[in-house]
Parts: structure tokens; sequence; C-alpha cells
């Protein structure tokens, strides 16, 4: 959804922007180079999915992410303090009683290192506004039907703590290895709005 | 449940029934509307961090306050739900509400 | 002055249907991948802060926040931030 500005109207005001700015000496189109690489290089949803699927297999590593995920992740080369504030990253656990769903309705914060961009429905007014007051409607238009007896939980990151999901390891999967299993986990099951 | 430390100067801790102040401030702030005025009960305390609503006024230093994950039953933000809300809210958008 | 920040949508109606399909990319135009490289360099650069940044979207004329898109969103609060800081001139 645009607003009154046609995409090549803003994309040449950011491009002015741009230049203004390198002109004073604030900032340069290299150094913004190099951000938007380093982004789009390390920020991924296969980061989440290896932390599932270790602590997936690893028992005492999933009591290590459930209690202090800004260090467990550290184990596998992941960390929260790339940013400009400091973040805390909270695991939550779905099991047969409990299903996690994570939402920002303030703004859109969401855990990038570990899931990456966040997508455009996450950002929305529409889920947004919706998931704390109907989250069994918004999950079923996600094709998630949970039975009735399930607890459900929407975590509103209203501060600086980001919240990942924990999903269920599906059934069926004893015979896999960690990347398999890795394989298996999406980017909205993370979120919450996906069982796996 | 994580175990997160809390430090003994917390005002707050898991179990205790909070309400968030009903104060609307004519500043950002992340109190959310739908908390206002609303009982919760404390689950867990998420760190030490600064509050946004002393920094964009440019209150210095800002204050650095405990951060506390509160979680609200659906029917008492929305009058009905089964669900669980739980929300970040710092220790100044709260005081403590006695049990009846 | 009383700001609406109508960005407080928890439990508000009327948004519509979540458009749950998602083409997993993060930006859909040059522009907005700058726009991002831009916001971030400069709040870590000390600039202004991300509180800031969020209050300055927050300060949009409601019907523009509804209209805009989040990167035109964002846009607009770097703009701000930095006019206000007389950087722009």
């Amino acid at each position: 959804m645009s607003g009154t500005h046609t995409d090549s109207s803003i994309s040449q005001q950011v491009r002015d922007l741009e230049s203004t700015l390198e002109q004073r000496g604030v900032l340069s189109g290299l150094e913004l180079d190099a951000v938007i690489d380093r982004f789009l290089a390390s920020a991924s949803p296969l980061n989440g999915a290896r932390l599932v699927a270790r602590a997936w297999v690893d028992p005492a590593f999933r009591e290590r992410l459930l209690a202090d995920g800004n260090a467990a992740i550290e184990e596998l080369g992941l960390s929260m303090s790339g940013g400009v504030q400091p973040q805390l990253l909270r695991v939550v656990e779905n099991t047969d009683a409990v299903h996690n769903v994570i939402v920002c309705t303030l703004c859109s914060c969401y855990p990038i290192s570990i899931l990456g961009p966040s997508p455009s429905w996450y950002k929305s007014e529409a889920y947004r506004s919706r998931v704390v007051r109907q989250p069994r409607q918004v999950l079923a238009e996600f094709g998630l039907s949970l039975a009735e007896e399930v607890e459900l939980r929407v975590w509103d990151a209203s501060a600086e703590t980001r919240y990942l999901v924990l999903p269920c390891r599906p059934a069926g999967t004893d015979g896999l290895g960690e990347e398999e299993l890795a394989a298996l986990v999406t980017r909205n099951g993370m979120i919450g709005t996906a069982a796996v | 449940m994580a175990c997160l430390p809390e430090p003994a100067t917390a005002r707050y801790h898991a179990g205790d029934r909070v309400k968030v102040r009903t104060y609307d401030p004519p500043h950002h702030t992340r109190a959310p509307r739908y908390t206002r005025g609303r009982v919760g009960t404390v689950m867990e305390m998420h760190g030490v961090h600064r509050v946004p609503d002393d920094v964009v006024r440019g209150v210095t230093p800002p204050s650095s306050e405990a951060v506390y994950a509160v979680a609200f039953a659906a029917a008492d933000l929305w009058g009905e739900g089964q669900h669980q809300v739980i929300v970040n809210l710092w220790e100044s958008y709260l005081e403590r509400q006695e049990r009846a | 002055m009383v700001v609406a920040r109508v960005n407080d949508v928890g439990g508000m109606e009327g948004f519509g249907p979540i458009e749950t399909d998602d083409d997993g990319h993060a930006f859909d135009a040059d522009w907005e991948a700058r726009v991002f490289a831009l916001n971030t360099a400069l709040v870590r650069k000390g600039v202004y802060t991300l509180d800031e940044f969020r209050d300055a979207i927050e300060r949009m004329p409601p019907s523009e926040y509804l209209a805009a898109s989040y990167y035109e969103r964002w846009f607009f609060a770097v703009r701000t931030l930095l006019d206000e800081r007389g950087l722009l001139a």
C-alpha cells in the first residue's frame, strides 16, 4: 500500500536526502551499502531454525535457550548484541497444552537477527490489532486450527524483549538429523502463526 | 519459564497483581492503550532499561527501570476470550493492586 | 499538544483481512533498502535514538500514517528527525 507518492518520486526524495547527508559529511553511500549487505547476509530465519533444531535434539540446550536466550544463541554463533539497544531474547515454548504467538501492537518489533526481515503481514494494522483480541480466529486464517483446550498466549513485544516461539517437534521425526529438522522449521512457526 | 535474575531494587515480583496506570500521556510511551487501567499478573522481569518516555522528552539522564512481562486475561481486556496477552511494561507504568 | 498516536492499534477493529501471503522479500524497492540503511546508520551514529524514531512515526498526522506504507513512514520519521536537528538546511 502506497501513500500519495509514486515510487519514482519517493525514490528521488530518498536519493536527494542521501546526497544532502553525504555533502554535509553525516554519512556516505558506501556506509549505507555496507549496512544493507550485512543485514541481508546475516539476518535470516535459517538462524532461528538452527536454534529450534538444536533445542529439539539436545534437552540441555533447550533448557539453556529457555532460561537465557541471549547466552544460549551464542553457542551457535548468533548474537542479539548487533543492534543499537540491548535486547533480551525470550524463547517461548509450545507444548501440547500451550501455543504461543508474537506481535508488536505498537509498531513492528521483531527478532530480526534471528528471523531475518519481518513479513508484511506482521507489520500490518490488521494483524497487530486483531491477534491480541481474536488470536484463535487469526491463526485459523493462517491455516492453523488449535484444539479448544490448548491455552493461547499472545506476547506483545512492547519493550526491548524480542520473542521467538519454539515450536513442538513434529511427530514421526525421530530418525532425522539436526539439519533435516531445521529444514522443517518455518518463519511462521517461530512467530506462532504456524504449527512448525 | 525463564529464570531471569531480579535486581534487589525491583518493586514487583512474579505473582504480584498490578494495575496499569490510566494516565494517557501527551508523549511517546510504550503502554498500549488496551492495557490502561487493566489489572494483570507479573510473570517475570525482563531486565532494566531506559524509559522511552524520558528519552523522547530529553530528560537527562533518562530513568532506567525494571521492565516486567505482565499477563492479562483476555476476559479482563476485552470482556471475552480464553487467551492471555502478555505485555512488557516499565515499572512506572504500573501500580500495585492489592487483593480484595 | 496531544497527538492521536494512531499506531496504538491493539484491539481496534476495522482494519480488514490479514494478507497472510508474503513473498519473503525484505524490500519491495531499492529506496526502501536505502531508507532502512539510512535509519540504521543514523541511530548507530547517535544522531537520534530508536525511541525518538518511533516517536517521530507516531507524530505523523493520523490520515497520513494510515495511508503510508511501512517504509514511507520510516522515511517521514528520518526526514522529520534530521530536519528538527538542522541537518537538512
